[in-house]
Protein backbone atom coordinates (compact mmCIF):
# COMPACT_ATOMS: atom_id res chain seq x y z
CA UNK A 1 0.00 0.00 0.00
CA UNK A 2 1.20 4.15 -0.75
CA UNK A 3 -0.34 7.15 -0.29
CA UNK A 4 0.97 10.10 -1.51
CA UNK A 5 4.16 9.16 -3.49
CA UNK A 6 6.70 12.14 -3.50
CA UNK A 7 5.69 14.36 -6.60
CA UNK A 8 3.29 16.98 -5.84
CA UNK A 9 2.15 19.69 -9.09
CA UNK A 10 5.01 22.00 -8.68
CA UNK A 11 7.17 19.35 -9.67
CA UNK A 12 5.58 18.14 -12.57
CA UNK A 13 6.66 20.21 -15.94
CA UNK A 14 4.90 22.96 -16.67
CA UNK A 15 3.22 23.00 -20.11
CA UNK A 16 5.91 25.31 -22.41
CA UNK A 17 8.87 22.71 -21.11
CA UNK A 18 7.97 20.09 -23.49
CA UNK A 19 5.49 22.08 -26.00
CA UNK A 20 8.62 24.03 -27.14
CA UNK A 21 10.07 20.81 -28.34
CA UNK A 22 6.65 19.45 -29.73
CA UNK A 23 6.26 23.00 -31.50
CA UNK A 24 10.23 23.01 -33.08
CA UNK A 25 10.08 19.77 -34.39
CA UNK A 26 7.75 20.20 -37.01
CA UNK A 27 10.00 22.64 -38.12
CA UNK A 28 12.72 20.64 -38.55
CA UNK A 29 10.51 18.38 -40.77
CA UNK A 30 9.65 21.18 -43.05
CA UNK A 31 13.16 22.27 -43.94
CA UNK A 32 13.67 18.56 -44.39
CA UNK A 33 10.97 18.56 -47.27
CA UNK A 34 11.81 21.87 -48.96
CA UNK A 35 15.34 20.64 -49.02
CA UNK A 36 14.40 17.29 -50.92
CA UNK A 37 12.14 19.42 -53.15
CA UNK A 38 15.01 21.93 -54.11
CA UNK A 39 17.53 18.89 -54.71
CA UNK A 40 17.18 15.24 -55.15
CA UNK A 41 20.56 14.81 -53.84
CA UNK A 42 19.25 14.01 -50.93
CA UNK A 43 17.77 10.72 -52.15
CA UNK A 44 20.80 9.75 -54.87
CA UNK A 45 23.56 8.49 -52.25
CA UNK A 46 23.17 7.96 -48.55
CA UNK A 47 26.82 9.59 -48.17
CA UNK A 48 25.68 12.57 -49.82
CA UNK A 49 25.66 15.79 -48.12
CA UNK A 50 22.35 16.55 -49.09
CA UNK A 51 21.36 12.85 -47.74
CA UNK A 52 23.46 13.66 -44.34
CA UNK A 53 21.43 16.92 -43.84
CA UNK A 54 18.28 15.63 -44.20
CA UNK A 55 18.84 12.59 -42.29
CA UNK A 56 20.23 14.41 -39.55
CA UNK A 57 17.21 16.83 -39.73
CA UNK A 58 14.93 14.23 -39.09
CA UNK A 59 16.60 11.93 -36.60
CA UNK A 60 17.96 15.17 -34.48
CA UNK A 61 15.32 18.24 -35.32
CA UNK A 62 12.34 15.97 -35.70
CA UNK A 63 12.72 12.53 -33.73
CA UNK A 64 14.89 13.36 -30.73
CA UNK A 65 13.38 16.60 -30.86
CA UNK A 66 9.60 14.74 -29.41
CA UNK A 67 11.39 11.99 -27.67
CA UNK A 68 13.50 14.50 -25.25
CA UNK A 69 9.91 16.73 -24.77
CA UNK A 70 7.78 13.38 -24.13
CA UNK A 71 10.57 11.33 -22.23
CA UNK A 72 10.27 14.64 -20.11
CA UNK A 73 6.39 14.41 -19.54
CA UNK A 74 6.35 10.74 -19.73
CA UNK A 75 8.83 10.02 -17.00
CA UNK A 76 6.44 11.32 -14.27
CA UNK A 77 3.33 9.43 -15.51
CA UNK A 78 4.57 5.58 -15.98
CA UNK A 79 7.24 5.79 -13.26
CA UNK A 80 6.10 8.93 -11.14
CA UNK A 81 9.58 10.23 -11.47
CA UNK A 82 10.70 13.75 -12.33
CA UNK A 83 13.76 14.89 -14.17
CA UNK A 84 15.79 17.29 -11.65
CA UNK A 85 16.25 20.46 -12.89
CA UNK A 86 13.86 20.14 -15.36
CA UNK A 87 13.41 23.88 -16.25
CA UNK A 88 17.22 24.18 -16.71
CA UNK A 89 17.57 20.58 -18.33
CA UNK A 90 14.94 21.44 -20.44
CA UNK A 91 15.97 24.79 -21.82
CA UNK A 92 19.82 23.66 -22.32
CA UNK A 93 18.92 20.83 -24.04
CA UNK A 94 16.40 22.23 -26.43
CA UNK A 95 18.66 25.35 -26.88
CA UNK A 96 21.27 22.73 -28.04
CA UNK A 97 19.56 20.49 -29.97
CA UNK A 98 18.15 23.20 -31.84
CA UNK A 99 21.29 25.25 -32.57
CA UNK A 100 23.25 22.17 -32.73
CA UNK A 101 21.24 20.33 -35.53
CA UNK A 102 20.74 23.73 -37.45
CA UNK A 103 24.51 24.03 -37.12
CA UNK A 104 25.50 20.32 -38.43
CA UNK A 105 23.06 20.61 -40.99
CA UNK A 106 24.95 23.56 -42.72
CA UNK A 107 27.99 22.18 -41.36
CA UNK A 108 27.32 19.28 -44.14
CA UNK A 109 25.36 21.28 -47.07
CA UNK A 110 28.30 23.98 -47.07
CA UNK A 111 31.25 21.36 -46.74
CA UNK A 112 31.84 23.69 -43.40
CA UNK A 113 34.61 22.70 -40.41
CA UNK A 114 33.65 25.71 -38.26
CA UNK A 115 29.87 24.34 -38.49
CA UNK A 116 29.86 20.82 -38.10
CA UNK A 117 32.58 21.43 -35.16
CA UNK A 118 29.79 24.24 -33.42
CA UNK A 119 27.32 21.51 -34.28
CA UNK A 120 29.03 18.68 -32.39
CA UNK A 121 29.83 21.03 -29.65
CA UNK A 122 26.07 21.96 -28.80
CA UNK A 123 24.47 18.93 -29.44
CA UNK A 124 27.15 16.56 -26.99
CA UNK A 125 26.51 19.40 -24.62
CA UNK A 126 22.57 19.14 -25.06
CA UNK A 127 22.52 15.36 -25.34
CA UNK A 128 24.98 14.93 -21.90
CA UNK A 129 23.20 17.53 -20.04
CA UNK A 130 19.99 15.27 -20.84
CA UNK A 131 21.00 12.06 -20.63
CA UNK A 132 22.90 12.84 -16.91
CA UNK A 133 19.48 14.51 -16.17
CA UNK A 134 17.46 11.21 -17.48
CA UNK A 135 20.02 8.50 -15.88
CA UNK A 136 19.48 10.15 -12.50
CA UNK A 137 15.39 10.12 -12.75
CA UNK A 138 15.59 6.95 -14.19
CA UNK A 139 18.02 5.24 -11.15
CA UNK A 140 15.35 6.78 -8.43
CA UNK A 141 12.30 4.59 -9.98
CA UNK A 142 11.95 0.41 -9.62
CA UNK A 143 13.08 -1.41 -13.07
CA UNK A 144 9.82 -1.83 -14.75
CA UNK A 145 9.87 -3.18 -18.36
CA UNK A 146 8.78 0.25 -19.87
CA UNK A 147 11.98 1.78 -17.23
CA UNK A 148 14.32 -0.74 -18.73
CA UNK A 149 13.75 0.07 -22.38
CA UNK A 150 13.67 3.70 -21.71
CA UNK A 151 18.01 2.93 -19.75
CA UNK A 152 19.10 0.96 -22.66
CA UNK A 153 17.20 3.59 -25.18
CA UNK A 154 19.34 6.36 -23.30
CA UNK A 155 22.63 4.20 -23.32
CA UNK A 156 22.52 3.91 -26.77
CA UNK A 157 21.54 7.60 -27.58
CA UNK A 158 24.80 8.13 -25.59
CA UNK A 159 26.80 6.17 -27.73
CA UNK A 160 24.96 7.54 -30.91
CA UNK A 161 26.02 10.61 -29.80
CA UNK A 162 29.37 10.04 -28.65
CA UNK A 163 30.43 8.24 -32.19
CA UNK A 164 28.38 11.22 -34.03
CA UNK A 165 30.76 13.27 -32.38
CA UNK A 166 33.90 11.54 -33.68
CA UNK A 167 32.13 10.77 -37.10
CA UNK A 168 31.99 14.67 -37.80
CA UNK A 169 35.18 15.61 -36.06
CA UNK A 170 36.74 13.16 -39.21
CA UNK A 171 34.66 15.10 -41.84
CA UNK A 172 35.54 18.29 -40.36
CA UNK A 173 39.11 17.04 -41.46
CA UNK A 174 40.69 15.11 -38.41
CA UNK A 175 42.62 12.07 -39.46
CA UNK A 176 40.95 9.49 -40.46
CA UNK A 177 41.61 6.30 -38.17
CA UNK A 178 41.04 2.95 -39.30
CA UNK A 179 38.13 1.14 -37.99
CA UNK A 180 35.99 4.13 -39.94
CA UNK A 181 33.71 2.38 -41.42
CA UNK A 182 32.63 0.50 -38.46
CA UNK A 183 32.29 3.19 -36.38
CA UNK A 184 29.41 4.86 -38.97
CA UNK A 185 27.33 1.40 -38.92
CA UNK A 186 27.96 1.44 -34.91
CA UNK A 187 26.33 5.15 -35.27
CA UNK A 188 23.65 4.21 -37.60
CA UNK A 189 23.34 1.38 -35.47
CA UNK A 190 22.45 2.58 -31.99
CA UNK A 191 20.83 5.47 -33.22
CA UNK A 192 17.95 3.91 -35.06
CA UNK A 193 17.83 0.41 -33.48
CA UNK A 194 19.07 0.85 -30.36
CA UNK A 195 17.79 4.85 -29.05
CA UNK A 196 14.33 4.79 -31.16
CA UNK A 197 13.55 1.25 -32.08
CA UNK A 198 14.61 0.31 -28.08
CA UNK A 199 12.47 3.61 -26.48
CA UNK A 200 9.52 3.21 -28.93
CA UNK A 201 9.16 -0.49 -27.27
CA UNK A 202 9.76 0.82 -23.95
CA UNK A 203 6.99 3.61 -24.45
CA UNK A 204 4.24 0.61 -26.00
CA UNK A 205 4.57 -1.30 -23.21
CA UNK A 206 2.83 0.94 -21.27
CA UNK A 207 1.06 3.54 -24.10
CA UNK A 208 -0.04 0.92 -25.89
CA UNK A 209 -2.27 -1.04 -23.57
CA UNK A 210 -3.58 2.61 -21.82
CA UNK A 211 -4.67 4.29 -24.96
CA UNK A 212 -5.40 1.21 -26.83
CA UNK A 213 -7.06 -1.01 -23.92
CA UNK A 214 -5.25 -3.67 -25.65
CA UNK A 215 -3.89 -6.87 -23.48
CA UNK A 216 -0.82 -6.25 -21.71
CA UNK A 217 2.55 -7.22 -24.14
CA UNK A 218 3.69 -10.73 -23.74
CA UNK A 219 5.23 -10.98 -20.41
CA UNK A 220 8.71 -12.88 -21.90
CA UNK A 221 8.82 -10.37 -24.64
CA UNK A 222 8.22 -7.21 -22.20
CA UNK A 223 11.11 -8.33 -20.02
CA UNK A 224 14.00 -9.59 -22.53
CA UNK A 225 13.49 -7.62 -25.74
CA UNK A 226 15.24 -4.52 -25.56
CA UNK A 227 17.95 -6.00 -23.36
CA UNK A 228 19.09 -8.57 -26.24
CA UNK A 229 18.52 -6.00 -28.74
CA UNK A 230 20.89 -3.57 -26.73
CA UNK A 231 23.52 -6.25 -26.36
CA UNK A 232 23.23 -7.69 -30.15
CA UNK A 233 23.94 -3.92 -30.76
CA UNK A 234 26.87 -3.89 -28.53
CA UNK A 235 27.99 -7.06 -30.53
CA UNK A 236 27.39 -5.82 -33.79
CA UNK A 237 29.45 -2.88 -32.71
CA UNK A 238 32.46 -5.02 -31.66
CA UNK A 239 32.73 -7.92 -34.38
CA UNK A 240 34.74 -6.70 -37.14
CA UNK A 241 32.75 -6.31 -40.25
CA UNK A 242 34.49 -8.85 -42.25
CA UNK A 243 33.85 -11.41 -40.60
CA UNK A 244 30.33 -11.98 -42.63
CA UNK A 245 29.09 -14.74 -40.93
CA UNK A 246 28.90 -13.29 -37.28
CA UNK A 247 27.52 -10.35 -38.60
CA UNK A 248 25.01 -12.22 -40.89
CA UNK A 249 23.73 -13.88 -37.12
CA UNK A 250 23.58 -10.78 -35.43
CA UNK A 251 21.73 -8.91 -38.06
CA UNK A 252 19.18 -12.03 -38.41
CA UNK A 253 18.60 -11.99 -34.78
CA UNK A 254 18.14 -8.11 -34.72
CA UNK A 255 15.30 -8.45 -37.64
CA UNK A 256 13.75 -11.22 -35.42
CA UNK A 257 13.22 -8.68 -32.94
CA UNK A 258 12.09 -6.06 -34.86
CA UNK A 259 9.22 -8.76 -36.58
CA UNK A 260 8.36 -10.06 -33.20
CA UNK A 261 8.00 -6.04 -31.78
CA UNK A 262 5.75 -5.28 -34.98
CA UNK A 263 3.53 -8.27 -35.18
CA UNK A 264 2.73 -8.55 -31.30
CA UNK A 265 1.89 -4.67 -31.71
CA UNK A 266 -0.28 -5.23 -34.04
CA UNK A 267 -1.89 -8.47 -32.80
CA UNK A 268 -2.34 -6.79 -29.79
CA UNK A 269 -4.32 -3.80 -31.47
CA UNK A 270 -6.61 -6.33 -33.29
CA UNK A 271 -7.66 -6.92 -30.07
CA UNK A 272 -8.32 -3.82 -28.43
CA UNK A 273 -11.57 -3.31 -26.59
CA UNK A 274 -12.75 -0.58 -28.07
CA UNK A 275 -13.74 -0.58 -31.85
CA UNK A 276 -13.51 2.99 -32.33
CA UNK A 277 -11.51 4.86 -35.15
CA UNK A 278 -8.31 6.00 -33.49
CA UNK A 279 -5.36 8.36 -35.46
CA UNK A 280 -2.86 7.33 -32.85
CA UNK A 281 -3.44 3.38 -33.83
CA UNK A 282 -3.72 4.34 -37.49
CA UNK A 283 0.13 5.61 -36.92
CA UNK A 284 1.12 2.68 -34.94
CA UNK A 285 -0.24 0.85 -38.08
CA UNK A 286 1.73 2.14 -40.45
CA UNK A 287 4.81 2.44 -38.10
CA UNK A 288 4.87 -0.74 -37.47
CA UNK A 289 4.24 -2.20 -41.23
CA UNK A 290 7.15 0.35 -42.39
CA UNK A 291 9.04 -1.60 -40.00
CA UNK A 292 8.16 -5.29 -41.34
CA UNK A 293 8.99 -3.88 -44.43
CA UNK A 294 11.95 -2.73 -43.30
CA UNK A 295 13.15 -6.39 -42.71
CA UNK A 296 11.77 -7.29 -46.06
CA UNK A 297 14.12 -4.55 -47.95
CA UNK A 298 17.43 -6.42 -45.98
CA UNK A 299 16.24 -9.76 -46.28
CA UNK A 300 16.86 -10.17 -50.10
CA UNK A 301 20.32 -8.47 -49.63
CA UNK A 302 21.69 -10.90 -47.87
CA UNK A 303 21.42 -13.79 -51.81
CA UNK A 304 21.41 -11.10 -54.23
CA UNK A 305 24.60 -9.46 -54.17
CA UNK A 306 23.44 -6.74 -56.48
CA UNK A 307 20.68 -5.32 -53.73
CA UNK A 308 23.17 -5.45 -50.74
CA UNK A 309 25.58 -2.87 -53.02
CA UNK A 310 22.82 -0.76 -54.79
CA UNK A 311 22.31 2.83 -53.32
CA UNK A 312 18.96 2.73 -53.36
CA UNK A 313 18.98 -0.49 -50.45
CA UNK A 314 20.10 2.04 -47.52
CA UNK A 315 18.24 4.96 -48.71
CA UNK A 316 14.95 3.06 -48.67
CA UNK A 317 16.24 1.36 -45.34
CA UNK A 318 16.36 4.79 -44.11
CA UNK A 319 13.15 6.23 -45.58
CA UNK A 320 11.00 3.14 -44.27
CA UNK A 321 12.44 3.20 -40.98
CA UNK A 322 12.52 7.08 -39.92
CA UNK A 323 9.88 8.32 -42.06
CA UNK A 324 7.72 4.86 -42.26
CA UNK A 325 8.42 4.08 -38.85
CA UNK A 326 9.86 6.44 -36.28
CA UNK A 327 8.56 9.77 -37.74
CA UNK A 328 4.85 7.89 -37.67
CA UNK A 329 4.88 6.62 -34.10
CA UNK A 330 6.08 9.97 -33.09
CA UNK A 331 3.67 11.89 -34.36
CA UNK A 332 1.19 9.54 -33.38
CA UNK A 333 2.34 10.03 -29.88
CA UNK A 334 2.19 14.02 -30.19
CA UNK A 335 -1.35 13.53 -31.06
CA UNK A 336 -2.32 12.02 -27.83
CA UNK A 337 0.21 13.87 -25.50
CA UNK A 338 -0.54 17.50 -26.74
CA UNK A 339 -4.37 17.11 -26.27
CA UNK A 340 -4.08 15.57 -22.94
CA UNK A 341 -1.18 18.20 -21.57
CA UNK A 342 -3.60 20.82 -22.41
CA UNK A 343 -6.71 19.14 -20.95
CA UNK A 344 -4.59 18.53 -17.80
CA UNK A 345 -3.26 21.74 -17.35
CA UNK A 346 -6.61 23.53 -17.61
CA UNK A 347 -8.05 21.15 -15.38
CA UNK A 348 -5.37 21.42 -13.09
CA UNK A 349 -5.03 25.38 -12.72
CA UNK A 350 -8.69 26.22 -13.07
CA UNK A 351 -9.99 23.91 -10.52
CA UNK A 352 -12.14 23.01 -13.33
CA UNK A 353 -15.89 21.35 -13.15
CA UNK A 354 -16.75 19.59 -15.83
CA UNK A 355 -17.83 20.66 -18.37
CA UNK A 356 -16.50 24.25 -18.34
CA UNK A 357 -13.45 23.32 -19.95
CA UNK A 358 -13.30 21.53 -23.14
CA UNK A 359 -12.48 17.54 -23.11
CA UNK A 360 -8.96 16.07 -24.58
CA UNK A 361 -10.78 15.05 -27.74
CA UNK A 362 -12.04 18.66 -28.74
CA UNK A 363 -8.17 20.03 -28.54
CA UNK A 364 -7.42 18.76 -31.96
CA UNK A 365 -10.33 17.75 -33.91
CA UNK A 366 -10.44 14.48 -36.06
CA UNK A 367 -10.96 15.66 -39.28
CA UNK A 368 -8.17 17.81 -38.82
CA UNK A 369 -5.75 14.93 -37.55
CA UNK A 370 -6.77 12.64 -40.36
CA UNK A 371 -5.94 14.85 -43.34
CA UNK A 372 -2.64 15.52 -41.60
CA UNK A 373 -2.13 11.42 -41.95
CA UNK A 374 -3.28 11.04 -45.51
CA UNK A 375 -1.00 13.57 -46.27
CA UNK A 376 1.78 11.70 -44.31
CA UNK A 377 1.24 8.46 -45.88
CA UNK A 378 1.36 10.18 -49.00
CA UNK A 379 4.65 11.84 -48.40
CA UNK A 380 5.66 8.01 -47.51
CA UNK A 381 4.56 6.52 -50.81
CA UNK A 382 6.12 9.22 -52.20
CA UNK A 383 9.48 9.11 -50.39
CA UNK A 384 9.90 5.27 -51.50
CA UNK A 385 8.96 5.83 -54.62
CA UNK A 386 11.37 8.74 -54.99
CA UNK A 387 14.17 6.29 -54.00
CA UNK A 388 13.65 4.56 -57.66
CA UNK A 389 13.22 8.15 -59.48
CA UNK A 390 14.99 10.60 -57.25
CA UNK A 391 15.51 12.91 -60.35
CA UNK A 392 11.81 12.74 -61.03
CA UNK A 393 9.85 12.43 -57.56
CA UNK A 394 12.07 14.02 -54.93
CA UNK A 395 9.60 17.61 -55.62
CA UNK A 396 6.68 16.55 -55.07
CA UNK A 397 8.05 14.22 -52.77
CA UNK A 398 9.34 17.03 -50.47
CA UNK A 399 6.78 19.24 -51.00
CA UNK A 400 4.20 16.19 -49.44
CA UNK A 401 6.69 16.17 -46.86
CA UNK A 402 6.30 20.46 -45.95
CA UNK A 403 3.16 19.95 -46.02
CA UNK A 404 2.41 17.46 -43.74
CA UNK A 405 4.84 18.95 -41.36
CA UNK A 406 2.86 22.75 -41.99
CA UNK A 407 -0.35 20.56 -40.84
CA UNK A 408 1.43 18.53 -37.98
CA UNK A 409 2.47 22.43 -37.14
CA UNK A 410 -1.17 23.94 -37.44
CA UNK A 411 -2.49 20.85 -34.86
CA UNK A 412 -0.16 21.53 -32.45
CA UNK A 413 -1.37 25.32 -32.50
CA UNK A 414 -4.80 24.62 -32.44
CA UNK A 415 -4.24 23.08 -29.14
CA UNK A 416 -2.68 25.67 -27.50
CA UNK A 417 -4.68 28.30 -29.17
CA UNK A 418 -7.89 26.47 -27.11
CA UNK A 419 -5.60 26.18 -24.45
CA UNK A 420 -4.81 30.03 -24.46
CA UNK A 421 -8.22 30.60 -25.06
CA UNK A 422 -9.66 29.11 -21.90
CA UNK A 423 -7.20 30.86 -19.81
CA UNK A 424 -4.35 28.19 -19.41
CA UNK A 425 -1.27 29.65 -18.41
CA UNK A 426 2.08 28.46 -19.87
CA UNK A 427 4.46 28.38 -16.97
CA UNK B 1 -31.90 12.10 2.01
CA UNK B 2 -29.43 12.46 5.03
CA UNK B 3 -27.69 9.42 4.84
CA UNK B 4 -25.05 9.03 2.18
CA UNK B 5 -22.90 5.82 1.77
CA UNK B 6 -19.85 5.74 2.75
CA UNK B 7 -18.13 4.56 -0.58
CA UNK B 8 -18.49 5.67 -4.06
CA UNK B 9 -17.49 3.35 -6.54
CA UNK B 10 -15.76 3.96 -9.67
CA UNK B 11 -14.94 1.03 -11.64
CA UNK B 12 -12.46 3.06 -14.36
CA UNK B 13 -11.08 0.20 -15.21
CA UNK B 14 -10.71 -0.47 -19.34
CA UNK B 15 -11.53 3.24 -20.31
CA UNK B 16 -9.07 4.94 -22.17
CA UNK B 17 -7.40 7.70 -20.64
CA UNK B 18 -8.31 10.60 -19.68
CA UNK B 19 -11.84 8.79 -18.89
CA UNK B 20 -11.23 7.65 -15.52
CA UNK B 21 -9.45 11.19 -14.29
CA UNK B 22 -12.88 12.60 -15.74
CA UNK B 23 -14.80 10.23 -13.92
CA UNK B 24 -13.18 10.93 -10.54
CA UNK B 25 -13.60 15.20 -11.20
CA UNK B 26 -16.89 14.47 -11.83
CA UNK B 27 -17.76 12.55 -8.29
CA UNK B 28 -15.51 14.91 -6.34
CA UNK B 29 -17.73 17.70 -6.88
CA UNK B 30 -20.55 15.45 -5.42
CA UNK B 31 -18.89 14.04 -2.26
CA UNK B 32 -20.24 15.05 1.11
CA UNK B 33 -17.78 14.80 4.07
CA UNK B 34 -16.51 11.63 5.56
CA UNK B 35 -17.18 10.00 1.99
CA UNK B 36 -14.70 8.12 0.66
CA UNK B 37 -13.94 6.91 -3.77
CA UNK B 38 -13.32 3.66 -3.89
CA UNK B 39 -11.54 3.88 -7.62
CA UNK B 40 -10.91 0.81 -9.79
CA UNK B 41 -8.45 1.26 -12.42
CA UNK B 42 -6.07 -0.97 -14.73
CA UNK B 43 -3.12 1.16 -14.04
CA UNK B 44 -1.60 3.55 -11.54
CA UNK B 45 -2.73 6.86 -12.19
CA UNK B 46 0.34 9.43 -11.37
CA UNK B 47 -1.33 12.61 -12.89
CA UNK B 48 -4.39 11.98 -11.37
CA UNK B 49 -2.45 11.79 -8.05
CA UNK B 50 -1.19 15.86 -8.60
CA UNK B 51 -5.07 17.00 -9.44
CA UNK B 52 -6.08 15.64 -6.08
CA UNK B 53 -2.79 16.70 -3.92
CA UNK B 54 -3.76 20.56 -5.79
CA UNK B 55 -7.55 20.07 -5.17
CA UNK B 56 -6.92 19.61 -1.11
CA UNK B 57 -7.44 15.26 -1.60
CA UNK B 58 -5.68 12.71 -0.02
CA UNK B 59 -5.21 9.00 -1.67
CA UNK B 60 -4.37 5.46 -0.47
CA UNK B 61 -3.17 3.27 -3.62
CA UNK B 62 -3.48 -0.45 -2.87
CA UNK B 63 -1.68 -2.77 -5.50
CA UNK B 64 -4.08 -6.01 -6.27
CA UNK B 65 -2.94 -9.43 -7.08
CA UNK B 66 -4.47 -9.03 -10.52
CA UNK B 67 -2.49 -6.25 -11.21
CA UNK B 68 -4.90 -3.92 -11.18
CA UNK B 69 -4.71 -0.71 -8.45
CA UNK B 70 -7.81 0.46 -6.07
CA UNK B 71 -7.38 4.19 -4.92
CA UNK B 72 -8.85 5.20 -1.80
CA UNK B 73 -9.53 9.16 -2.39
CA UNK B 74 -11.13 11.32 0.42
CA UNK B 75 -11.49 15.46 1.22
CA UNK B 76 -8.34 16.29 3.36
CA UNK B 77 -9.84 17.19 6.96
CA UNK B 78 -9.06 20.78 7.70
CA UNK B 79 -7.66 21.09 10.93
Amino acid sequence: MNSQPGLSFEQAPPFHQPLRFFLTAPLFLLVAGVLLAMESGGLNSRWSAGALALTHALTLGFLAMVMLGALMQILPVVAGSTLPASRTVAMVSHAALTLGTTFLMTGFLRSSPVALGSGIVLLLTGFMVFIAAATISLMRVAGSDTVRGMRHALASLALTVLLGGLLALIRAGWENPPMIEGASTAHAGFGLLGWILLLVAGVAYQVVPMFQITPPYPLLLRRWLTGVLFVLLLLRALVPLHAAPAVFVIDACLAAGMLMFAFVTLRLQSQRRRKLPDITLDYWRTGMTSLIACVAVWLPAQCWPAWAKSDARPLLLGVLFLYGFAASVVTGMLYKIVPFLAWFHLQAQHQAKAGTIPNMKQMITERKMRLQFRVHLAALLLLVAAVAWPNVLHIHAGIAVALSSLLLLSNMFAALRLYLKHGGRMS
Amino acid sequence: MANHPEEILIDARWLEPPEPMEKVLHTLALLHSGQTIRLLLHREPFPLYLILREKGYAHETMPQPDGSYVILIRRVSAE
